[in-house]
């Protein structure tokens, strides 16, 4: 009996998932580690702590489901987070830590390509949005700020690539987190001399270049040893999270467009052409050759509905914020639609698509005299909606989609799912245990195995047993609001400038409890 | 209530109660120069205002105390204000004599009814905290009142009750310390001041009572919510950020594995070398042959 094992290095977290070849679930773990925000600005994770929880849940995945039941390894695949950048020496050793896609530092590099010739060419060719959480700006960063560190650099790898360095001793890296790092041209498949140019680099000092099936080496003796697991087992470079996402919801083809609400969220397409935009409001990332995973990622997901939970929610259990959100959506249940227009504008962490406008900040509007508490809670909930609506609304404008499907954490709350079927007025699918970005891995191996003959044909077998409909009253209703929500978004934009210059301006101390300034 | 002063040594009152070497009630009318002064003392003080408001210096940092207010003087820590200026207002305070182990750990003494872990726990984590002011807290100054009526009434069993009170003095403090910043509300935020704490005291043999206590929960409901947030129970959490910080000490060719042993936090190089490879399937000098070689 063979089982195909599957790692994601996440934003928060590692999970792994053991599958039997038939994609049901032997087994699931889940690790954290940790976020380090030392300068405001700053996003960076620990490499060792990534490597170590890794090894830590895949052995005791292997000792809990796997090895007691017999099963063969066929394959370990990996997908991980796109957009982190790990500097490291000529003997693989790490300088510092890693700097994950949240991080802000390039900032000014960013701004300065974004308005450039060069940056719309880049922007063409590797189909990275311009945009501090892009490689190629913050390997510019380190190399016009951290001196030190760029003359010691051997290699700017991926997370996911010391990783399977440290498993294996390659230094390899995918079509798929190689294509979000804007340094690779996504026609040509080959790192871009442009962005190598611009980044201050030579393509040595970077992984190689590796289709998404390829096995990344052989494990090191010792943990083939430590785990119990055979020479020859696989280790697959395999893709990224938006990638696997995607395809772990059969997406691809005609028509078909797929959700994500984690913390953050995005719509995306899968397809042989790539999205064009002369606003740079697009990504489109690769998963093989002539597949193009395309779409638009927004900050602000699930992570907002926390925040609004956090201040407003019932804590009569201490840190219970689960039941808290359960009771909060319970209370927003009882709002009719459109909240009885109360609007909510969530761009707390700024914003990416489709405004791609850092300065953005959020805002309620419309607020009159006889709203009450739920509508906040509601209009909450339909702000960060309208802005994924958003996203969908631009996709529409090159893809004609005509069926969705949603998974993330967020994405697959029933009071959610039914609201985006309502906003888009298309029925949405999705599964309760959503897994989605695991299960494109497991996909993915198992076409690689040869179970199925291309990765057409495996989406082609994902079912998504949960279909929300939409409800034409209520969509009418969101239409309405929807109007002047997105005016909103794109009107304030001066009031949004100037208010987060006074934020950074008048920057708080912290209230009480810290010493008082002389 | 006047005010009033007892110290240990002059005061009769005390004499069965070694271990509170001052207590008292302050009430001040107008300013005074050069009164409070600066001092540093080897008990652990503990200051409650009533009224008025006080600028005063702890460990050399600034702070203003409001009524309600409670500030904690470690040992050693300093107090004072700017020219030895007493504000106008009230405070209650006590002085008590506390064990400091060669360690530099606190403990209180015999008198206390608290376990020698459960003392040890409290010890740490006053220790370990970063602020020395509780704000809207006036049950310290109550219970201080309350010492003061036992401590002149000498009603039947008034020995036992003046050294509970102060245990439950030394419980609430450090309750309220560890609750304070922690709402209940923001899991990743008061797990992430765990982490932080932790990896600054890496070298510590930690417990799992002390870690909760740190951010203001029981053990039981603490060891639910790490498993639920993290996917570690909180002691193997802990060995991860101990193999994850070796493995980058390993990696620098200067310190020694036993000394790497025990500043992360393992007892012995064995307890290390066991764990590490149990985790890696490496030993650790494997581990670092394998690593600081030129590729």
């Amino acid at each position: 009996m063979q089982c195909i094992i599957t790692i994601e290095l996440g934003t928060n977290g590692v999970r792994v998932f053991a599958f039997d070849l038939d994609g049901r679930v032997i087994g699931s773990m889940k690790g954290y580690h940790p976020t380090f925000h030392t300068e405001p600005d700053y996003s960076e994770q620990d490499p060792e702590q990534i490597f170590i929880t890794t090894l830590y849940l895949l052995k005791n995945l292997l000792n809990e489901y796997v090895h007691p039941k017999k099963y063969k390894v066929a394959s370990i695949c990996f997908c991980a987070s796109m957009h982190s950048v790990l500097a490291v020496d000529r003997n693989g050793i790490p300088l510092g830590n890693a700097i994950t896609w949240a991080d802000n530092r390039a900032r000014q590099e960013a701004q300065d390509l974004r308005g450039s010739a060069l940056g719309k060419t880049l922007y063409a060719v590797t189909g990275t949005p311009i945009h501090p959480m892009s490689p190629l700006l913050k390997i510019a960063w380190i190399g016009h700020h951290d001196k030190e560190r760029f003359r010691l650099t051997a290699k700017f790898l991926s997370i996911k690539s010391y990783i399977i360095h440290q498993l294996t001793g390659e230094y390899m890296t995918d079509y798929s987190i190689a294509s979000a790092t804007g340094l690779m041209n996504i026609h040509t498949i080959a790192w871009e001399p442009d962005a190598l140019q611009y980044a201050g680099i030579s393509s040595d000092r970077l992984p190689d270049l590796a289709p998404i099936f390829t096995t990344a080496g052989r494990l090191k003796k010792a943990y083939q040893q430590s785990l119990n697991l055979p020479a020859e087992t696989k280790i697959l470079v395999g893709s990224s999270d938006g990638c696997m996402a995607t395809l772990g919801d059969g997406v691809l083809g005609e028509g078909k467009a797929t959700i994500t609400i984690e913390d953050s969220g995005a719509v995306r397409v899968m397809g042989p052409t790539v999205l064009k935009d002369e606003h740079m409001r697009f990504f489109n990332y690769l998963l093989t050759e002539n597949c193009y995973v395309s779409g638009g990622p927004t900050n602000n997901g699930g992570n907002i509905f926390e925040w609004f939970t956090r201040q407003f929610g019932d804590f009569s259990h201490p840190y219970d914020i689960e039941s808290s959100m359960q009771q909060l959506i319970e209370e927003a249940s009882k709002v009719p639609a459109g909240s009885d227009g109360l609007l909510f504008l969530p761009y707390l962490l700024g914003e990416r698509a489709p405004i791609w406008n850092a300065d953005a900040r959020g805002a309620y509007f419309g607020l009159n005299i006889k709203h009450e508490r739920q509508h906040f809670v509601r209009a909450t909930i339909e702000g960060i909606l309208y802005e994924i609506y958003s996203i969908g609304k631009i996709l529409g404008e090159q893809r004609n989609i005509k069926s969705l499907s949603v998974n993330g954490t967020f994405g697959v709350i029933p009071f959610w799912t039914q609201m985006m079927a309502d906003m888009f007025n298309r029925p949405v699918r999705t599964r309760q245990r959503s897994h989605s970005v695991s299960f494109g891995a497991f996909l993915l191996s198992a076409t690689e195995m040869g179970i199925y003959k291309t990765l057409d044909e495996a989406a082609g077998t994902v079912e998504l047993p949960d279909v929300y409909r939409p409800d034409k009253q209520r969509h009418a209703v969101y239409a309405d609001y929807f109007a002047v929500f997105e005016k909103l978004s794109t009107r304030l934009s001066e009031e949004f400038e100037a208010i987060s210059a006074l934020q950074r301006k008048h920057v708080l101390p912290q209230p009480s409890l810290t010493p008082i300034k002389n | 209530m006047n005010q009033f002063v007892l110290q240990h040594g002059r005061s009769p009152e005390l004499r069965l109660f070694p271990h509170i070497l001052e207590v008292g009630i302050k009430k001040n009318g107008s300013i005074q120069l050069n009164t409070f002064l600066t001092t540093a003392t080897e008990g652990l003080r503990i200051y409650c205002i009533m009224e008025g408001r006080f600028e005063w210096r702890i460990g050399q940092q600034p702070y203003v105390l409001y009524p309600g207010d409670t500030a904690l003087i470690l040992p050693g820590a300093s107090l004072g204000s700017d020219n030895s200026v007493l504000d106008i207002g009230a405070f209650a305070w006590i002085h008590i004599g506390i064990q400091k182990q060669d360690n530099g750990q606190i403990q209180p003494g015999r008198w206390s009814g608290l376990s020698e872990t459960e003392g040890a726990a409290i010890g740490k984590i006053l220790l370990l905290n970063g602020t020395p002011v509780l704000s809207r807290f006036s049950e310290a100054g109550k219970i201080i009142k309350c010492i003061y009526t036992e401590l002149f009434g000498n009603e039947i069993g008034y020995q036992a009750r003046i050294n509970h009170q102060v245990d439950e003095l030394l419980i609430q403090v450090t309750r309220q310390m560890t609750k304070q910043g922690h709402s209940g509300r923001d899991f990743p935020k008061t797990f992430m001041h765990l982490e932080e704490v932790l990896r600054r005291n890496l070298a510590h043999q930690w417990t799992v009572e002390e870690m909760a206590a740190l951010v203001g929960l029981g053990t039981t409901l603490f060891n639910e919510r790490v498993k639920n947030y993290s996917g570690f129970s909180p002691i193997n959490y802990l060995i991860n950020i101990r193999i994850s910080e070796a493995i980058k000490l390993l990696k620098q060719p200067e310190i020694s594995v036993t000394d790497i042993a025990l500043d992360t936090g393992f007892y012995s190089s064995q307890h290390f070398s066991t764990t590490f490879k149990k985790l890696t399937g490496y030993r650790p000098s494997e581990f670092r042959k394998n690593h600081l070689r030129n590729k």
